[in-house]
């Protein structure tokens, strides 16, 4: 039996893999919040990643074993970019304005927990589908 | 782990602004050192800069102690004529430290790292939630 078949549990697993880059890309900018110079960076919003799956299409073919995949980094599948329109801008030039940023960690902590609840309910679904008691 | 990666980088963040920390604690510490002789200078008031590098093992941006450098700022002189490093005219050169500002930074230094410490938190606590959907 392949979880991953069932349309829930693959995005689920795709909105956690979502989840935990995003909170590495916001670790950075906290930890860089008084680098001078420094941009914010986040992830593309999950419903526009979900929406254009298959946007940006041109991926090199690895014809030799030694062919690199193209971009390869973290987040490098979720569109990391720089922030758009950071609060203020410090004179030092580091937009990273650590309101904003434990806002987002905020939120990405709280869909995680949504998100592994889903999973959990639709485990116990299962599990009640199969033997009949929860 | 990714979410281990973020706790890294929060903890590189939290280090760092210890670093500041304690670079705050000397410059207090030493706002009254003034020469000993006459000509003497006193305590230059030192600055921490911060850069980010990329870690190619975490795949991420570090955030590192760039270095740490005197402030060039001039020192304050007070009359002070019974000072051993007073100068002919009575006149002590003061270290470059305004207390104020230094309350400032170690104010900034301790808000950044509190920022790093949640994050720290909210990833363990995801980390958990991740290990909690094995008991489901």
């Amino acid at each position: 039996m392949d979880l991953s078949q069932y349309s829930l549990f693959s995005l689920t697993a795709r909105r956690l893999d979502y989840l935990t880059q995003r909170q590495t890309v916001l670790a950075q900018n906290v930890a860089n919040a008084d680098t001078p110079g420094y941009q914010p960076h986040d992830l593309e919003p999950f419903e526009r990643i979900l929406a254009g799956q298959n946007h940006g299409g041109a991926t090199m073919v690895a014809t030799h074993a030694q062919h690199f995949s193209g971009p390869q980094g973290r987040g490098a599948g979720f569109g990391e970019s720089e922030m758009a329109g950071p609060y203020e801008v410090s004179p030092t030039g580091n937009a990273v304005v650590l309101e904003q940023q434990m806002l987002a960690v905020g939120e990405t902590a709280m869909q995680h927990q949504l998100t592994s609840e889903l999973y959990r309910q639709h485990m116990s679904m299962l599990r009640l589908a199969i033997t009949g008691r929860r | 782990m990714d979410l281990m990666d973020s706790m890294w980088i929060s903890a590189a963040g939290m280090r760092a602004q210890g670093t500041r920390m304690r670079v705050v604690a000397e410059n207090l510490a030493n706002a009254h050192s003034t020469g000993e002789t006459a000509g003497d200078l006193p305590y230059r008031r030192q600055v921490v800069h911060f850069r980010n590098v990329f870690d190619q093992e975490l795949g991420g941006d570090r955030v590192e102690i760039a270095g740490i450098e005197t402030d060039p700022g001039q020192f304050p002189r007070r009359y002070q004529p019974g000072h051993p490093s007073a100068d002919a005219e009575g006149y002590v050169l003061y270290p470059n430290v305004s207390t104020l500002v230094e309350m400032m930074d170690m104010r900034e230094a301790q808000r950044s790292f509190e920022a790093n410490l949640n994050v720290i938190q909210s990833s363990r606590s995801m980390i958990r939630e991740t290990i909690q959907l094995l008991r489901a």
